[in-house]
């Protein structure tokens, strides 16, 4: 490309997958710029949030030196059925997960997305809040830059991370308006606890931390609830797939506090003081859902290329927009080493993103959204569950029956057999 | 601990997380004609984690529902389960809207 430009490479949004593209260009030497239409990088951004410790340590060796890059590690995970008045958590206890670069940690974005973006900023990129990307700048069916304003910016590549909401992805043409049933709303609310007393409560020490799935009472909205401990913070939130609560005419404000009022929920934010309420859009089509991932001058990655999961026990986006974008920062040093910019060979960006477990655990599971939207997982079987338990553990003076005998007789009393025989088929399918 | 159902009002709710409103420019814009012809779901009114989306009383109204941008988290679900392209997106000016610090 003979044209002049501004920078050699353009990220649009400062999250985690467009800091991470832009720390790895950075580091090697690429003149990049990343526009962040927020304040500061997180500032509109919520997430439950665990983070893969390796997955970030392959970023930023040894992150964990870095105080300020996480709140807690995580050594426990529960999940729990909650049906109207009954629970039944799983409790898994991993103390081996105390070694760095710990399997999981915890993380609240406004925090982290600025300290990623600092290693970026470090490593020499650019970073310019406050500006919001409008539209691009095309030549000859090709995007050679970015509008924001009056303003144009001239790049030989641009890498959109813009997030969930694609509205630039679509303009771009590498998107087509979305399916609701394809995307969930997620609402958060943060709790301050004083650290002594979230350590007390959930029996940890230093910075051990816990994650609780919570699936059920949702009033038959496919989705589930997310409880995860920080330094001096609880993250609590409750994710409902879209589509489904509009079919059902249930509010998704309605859903959230029917659900917080379970004494299951009441319990793990006993005494603690909501200090904020968040929410966002999680894009859970997972592999259909894809947009396309390079065009003309442009490539895309994360949330925005729909590079996240909705598996049951694996719910990921932060570890899928970290990874997507460390390949695209790879790749975008390739495709500008080759000085061509057409999809020939921006196409470099999805053969390198094919190799990633990030697209590998898309494949994987690419049965799992369409599976997962089945409200009988959400809304019958936490109940099935705990009403089996029920009959098991209760003491009514009458003699008892064998247990097996008595699993088969309340499963085939409450499930619809053949629609529970396709769920077990579908399950070990998809899953 | 208490029995008492204590339930927070999203107004309350939202007194916690720091806005920076652009009075000047609204980022989402609803078509009461479109709302008023072709919908009879309302799912902009079920999905919008503030209730920015609200149904408007009277035969008089200009559409069925009202909606208040200034309350926005800038999820976009809405954008995304409108069926009929009555809500139009587009993200706040840069450094304007919602602000978190704790999510």
């Amino acid at each position: 490309m003979s044209e002049e430009y501004d920078f050699e490479a353009i990220i649009v949004g400062a999250g985690p997958a467009g800091c991470a593209a832009a720390l790895v260009l950075a580091r090697a030497g690429v003149e990049v710029a990343v526009l962040e239409r927020g304040q500061y990088p997180g500032a509109k951004n919520v997430s439950g949030a665990a983070i893969y410790g390796p997955v970030l340590h392959n970023l930023v060796p040894n992150y964990w030196e870095d105080k300020e890059s996480f709140e807690r590690h995580l050594t426990t995970k529960k999940i729990t059925m909650m049906s109207e008045a009954r629970t039944m958590t799983i409790d898994i206890d991993l103390r081996d997960f105390n070694q760095t670069p710990y399997n999981g940690i915890t993380v609240l974005r406004p925090k982290f997305d600025r300290w990623l973006s600092e290693k970026a900023e470090e490593a020499g990129a650019m970073i310019l809040p406050d500006t919001m990307v409008e539209d691009f700048v095309w030549k000859d069916k090709q995007i050679v830059g970015i509008k924001s304003g009056e303003e144009e910016l001239r790049a030989k590549l641009v890498i959109i991370a813009e997030g969930a909401n694609r509205i630039l992805t679509e303009k771009a043409k590498l998107a087509k308006h979305p399916h609701a049933h394809h995307y969930a709303v997620a609402m958060k609310e943060t709790y301050e606890l004083p650290k002594k007393q979230i350590e007390e409560r959930f029996h940890i020490t230093g910075t051990e931390g816990i994650g609780n799935e919570i699936l059920g009472h949702s009033r038959g909205v496919p989705g589930g609830g997310f409880f995860y401990t920080n330094e001096n913070t609880l993250s609590f939130g409750l994710i409902l797939n879209a589509k489904s609560l509009a079919d059902k005419k249930l509010k998704a404000t309605d859903v959230l506090e029917d659900f917080k009022n379970h004494s299951y929920i009441r319990k793990l934010l006993k005494d603690a003081k909501m200090i904020e309420y968040s929410a966002h859009m999680i894009p859970e089509g997972g592999f259909k859902n894809l947009s396309k991932l390079y065009g003309n001058g442009v490539i895309v990655v994360g949330d925005a290329a729909g590079m996240a999961l909705n598996a049951g026990l694996y719910i990921e986006g932060i570890n899928f927009a970290l990874e997507s974008g460390r390949v695209a920062g790879e790749a975008a040093k390739k495709i500008l080493e080759s000085n061509n910019y057409t999809k020939k060979s921006t196409k470099i960006y999805k053969n390198e993103l094919k190799k990633s477990f990030a697209y590998q655990d898309l494949k994987t599971f690419k049965r799992a959204a369409k599976f997962l939207e089945n409200e009988r997982i959400f809304a019958h079987y936490p109940e099935l569950i705990n009403g089996l338990f029920y009959r098991l553990l209760k003491n009514d003076g009458k003699p008892r029956e064998k247990i097996t005998r008595a699993a088969i007789k309340h499963i085939l009393s409450r499930a619809k057999l053949l629609g529970a025989i396709k769920d077990v088929i579908g399950g070990l399918n998809s899953l | 601990m208490s029995d008492t159902k204590k339930v927070m009002t999203i107004e309350e709710k939202l007194d916690l997380t720091k806005f920076t409103s652009d009075h000047n420019y609204a980022h989402i814009t609803i078509d009461p004609a479109i709302c008023k012809a072709k919908c009879t779901t309302h799912d902009c009114v079920y999905c919008c984690p503030t209730d920015c989306y609200k149904f408007i009383e009277g035969e008089d109204a200009e559409g069925p529902v009202s909606y208040d941008y200034i309350a926005c988290l800038e999820c976009g679900v809405c954008r995304i389960v409108c069926p009929h392209g009555s809500v139009d997106w587009n993200n706040p000016k840069g450094g304007f809207g919602v602000e978190f610090k704790q999510s």
